[in-house]
């Protein structure tokens, strides 16, 4: 009989039905879009911050002694420095978070004989071929690295003889973009002036190769600039950067499938050999820190999102209760119980919400898509969790709806409603 | 207190709502089987005393027996549930629900009472003279009609005291003498029957008139 009067109100009295409906798919398309964005935030705010740079620095065991010379990986190469093999380089790309490193930069800094004296020189890889088994096209270099480099001119191309100029340092020399200049006896073309607020600013950046020719280390690199997409520090991590062997063989495990900065500079040490990865914890922590607050943010949005829907709901109830009052009073003068007339509204507003629910998942996934495009210029990643999420949502919403009605329905009076006391 | 072959007894029986007293200690016994009409001006206390007998409704103090059952002190849902066994009420304004149709407005009082059976809904609406109603809803039926439904639904668990209030109030005078020929027939079936009129023709058909002033028995 239940299902019977269900049905019957649905189809006889199809506008309440559809208010239901209606409520639920608003609160759907807000939960959604805000659930779907919440859960993205996290992987497109730290791409969108690979800005700042690199957020880890790898560099030899015996000079991470001394950090604060080769902090920005230049000035003058001491004789008998300690180097990283650079041909050891593309095992980065072969790290269990492999597919979260954005890009790496090698570093070789020193000075070489300019037409005018000697001069910093740095090199490096702006973007370079460098190809993987399966990633055959796959290019890396100051370009991925260093997206907040201004150029004036062009990118010099990694395998020509094309240097940058540091701004500063072009300004002295009076050098511009296409002019020739002489670095150690070679005639090399200046393809753009660079200004990045650095070190760089003064001194001339080069194709890693020719430098370390003139500095006399082939093969060899000062040290390497990575920029990985990683997850806020928790203090797992924080107790693994301290020392990974402090830890129990679970918390390791889990520690070591979570890609923290730690996480990824502890498998890059494993990757090079001699080297050690610090993560560059200006970048890396307040990367943390604010994709954070923005999921807490979001979060405490889909939050007050779920109560203005549970209100909206509750409002929709309440007025439904006082519609049928003489609905109701008739059911409770037939020997109906509270509880019985409750359960009689659960049953309307239920599958109301779950459909309307269903449609908003689908809208709101739709509106989480044109917001990711608009704030991230990308997608927003299809999560499987968000369906039931919703779905359960949607029923809370419309449960707890019905129950913050269901104080009018038990203290509706039939004698009141029927007779008119 | 009990007095053999009474179906309702009330001692001292007293309503208030606020400072207005409704009902001043009323006593009051109908057979049963006894087929009575409550009487009075508006304002009188017929319309609580029916809410109070009914089990709609519980009193400020006093006693009330029904069918011996001392309904007042029995808790709200005590009172649900003897409502829902022995007590058919019919209305002015009908109450029909109206999505659903006649049959399923008559299954309605069987789903709350125990179980829904569809044949004894179909018979009571064919001894109200609805058979061909069946699908019909409320919003299809004349008022007669209507009244005919809800008479129907207060006889489909077959309770021993029926209570209408104003069962005529919203008929023309053809469905009016139809409402009471159904009336006459319980009474004749040895249903215990009260019902509020203020209508002084439709009361003469009772067996016995109620008159209550200012809530009390006036006689």
């Amino acid at each position: 009989m239940m299902l019977r009067m269900v049905l019957d109100s649905w189809r006889r009295a199809p506008g309440r039905c559809g208010m239901m409906v209606l409520t639920a798919f608003l609160a759907a398309v807000l939960l959604t879009a805000l659930l779907t964005i919440s859960v993205d935030i996290g992987d497109k705010m730290a791409r969108e911050m690979k800005s700042y740079g690199a957020n880890i620095l790898v560099e030899p065991a015996e000079q991470a002694v001394l950090p604060e010379l080769f902090a920005n990986g230049q000035g003058a190469l001491p004789a008998g420095e300690a180097v990283l093999d650079e041909a050891e380089l593309i095992n980065i790309m072969s790290i269990f978070w492999r597919n979260n490193i954005i890009g790496f930069a090698p570093i070789l800094s020193g000075e070489v004989e300019s037409a005018t004296g000697r001069i910093p020189v740095i090199g490096t890889w702006f973007n370079k071929s460098l190809p993987l088994a399966d990633e055959p096209d796959f290019r890396t270099g100051q370009l991925s690295v260093s997206p907040f480099w201004q150029i004036t001119g062009v990118l010099p191309d990694d395998e020509q003889p094309e240097v940058l100029a540091g701004v500063e340092l072009a300004r002295q020399k009076g050098w511009k973009p296409g002019d020739t200049i002489t670095l150690a006896g070679r005639d090399i073309t200046v393809a753009g002036i660079l200004n990045s607020g650095a070190g760089e600013d003064y001194a001339v950046v080069a194709p890693l190769k020719p430098v370390q020719e003139w500095l006399d280390r082939q093969g060899k690199v000062q040290a390497v600039h990575v920029s990985a997409l990683t997850v806020p520090e928790n203090e797992l991590s924080r107790r693994a950067g301290d020392d990974p062997d402090s830890l129990d063989a679970e918390s390791y495990d889990l520690w070591y499938c979570t890609a923290f900065v730690s996480t990824i500079s502890h498998q890059l040490e494993e990757a090079v050999s001699g080297a050690v990865a610090r993560p560059v914890w200006q970048i890396a922590a307040s990367e943390g820190v604010i994709i954070t607050k923005l999921q807490w943010l979001l979060l405490l949005a889909t939050f007050a999102a779920l109560l203005a829907a549970a209100m909206g709901m509750a409002s929709l109830a309440s007025g439904s209760v006082m519609e049928r009052a003489g609905e109701i009073g008739l059911m409770k003068a037939l020997g109906a119980g509270n509880t019985e007339v409750e359960l009689l509204f659960h049953a309307e507003a239920l599958p109301a919400a779950l459909a309307g629910g269903a449609l908003g998942s689908a809208a709101g996934w739709g509106l989480a898509q044109i917001i990711s495009w608009r704030l991230f210029g990308a997608p927003a990643g299809f999560n499987w969790i968000v369906i039931p999420v919703i779905a359960l949502l949607s029923l809370v919403v419309a449960a707890l709806g019905v129950h913050l009605a269901s104080g009018r329905i038990s203290r509706l009076s039939p004698a009141e409603v029927l007779h008119g006391r | 207190m009990t007095m053999p072959g009474y179906a309702i007894e009330t001692r001292r029986l007293t309503k208030q709502f606020g400072r207005v007293l409704a009902l001043n200690e009323v006593d009051l016994a109908i057979k049963t089987g006894e087929f009575a009409a409550l009487m009075g001006a508006s304002g009188s206390g017929k319309t609580t005393l029916m809410n109070i007998l009914s089990c709609l409704d519980s009193p400020s103090s006093g006693d009330i027996l029904l069918e011996g059952t001392a309904v007042g002190e029995l808790d709200e849902e005590g009172r649900r549930l003897f409502r829902s066994r022995r007590i058919g009420l019919v209305f002015q304004q009908f109450h029909l629900i109206p999505y659903l149709n006649a049959l399923e407005n008559v299954m309605l009082a069987q789903y709350y009472h125990s179980v829904v059976d569809e044949p004894s809904a179909r018979k009571a609406l064919d001894d109200v003279g609805l058979s061909h109603r069946f699908d019909h809803l409320p919003g299809q039926l004349s008022g007669g009609e209507q009244q005919r439904v809800c008479i129907a639904r207060a006889l489909v668990n077959r309770p021993g005291l029926i209570f209408a209030d104003e069962p005529t109030g919203n008929l023309d005078e053809q469905n009016e003498e139809r409402v009471l020929d159904i009336l006459r027939a319980l009474h004749r079936d040895g249903r215990t029957i009260v019902m509020v009129t203020h209508n002084p023709a439709l009361g003469a058909a009772a067996e016995r008139i109620i008159r209550l002033n200012h809530g009390r028995i006036e006689s």
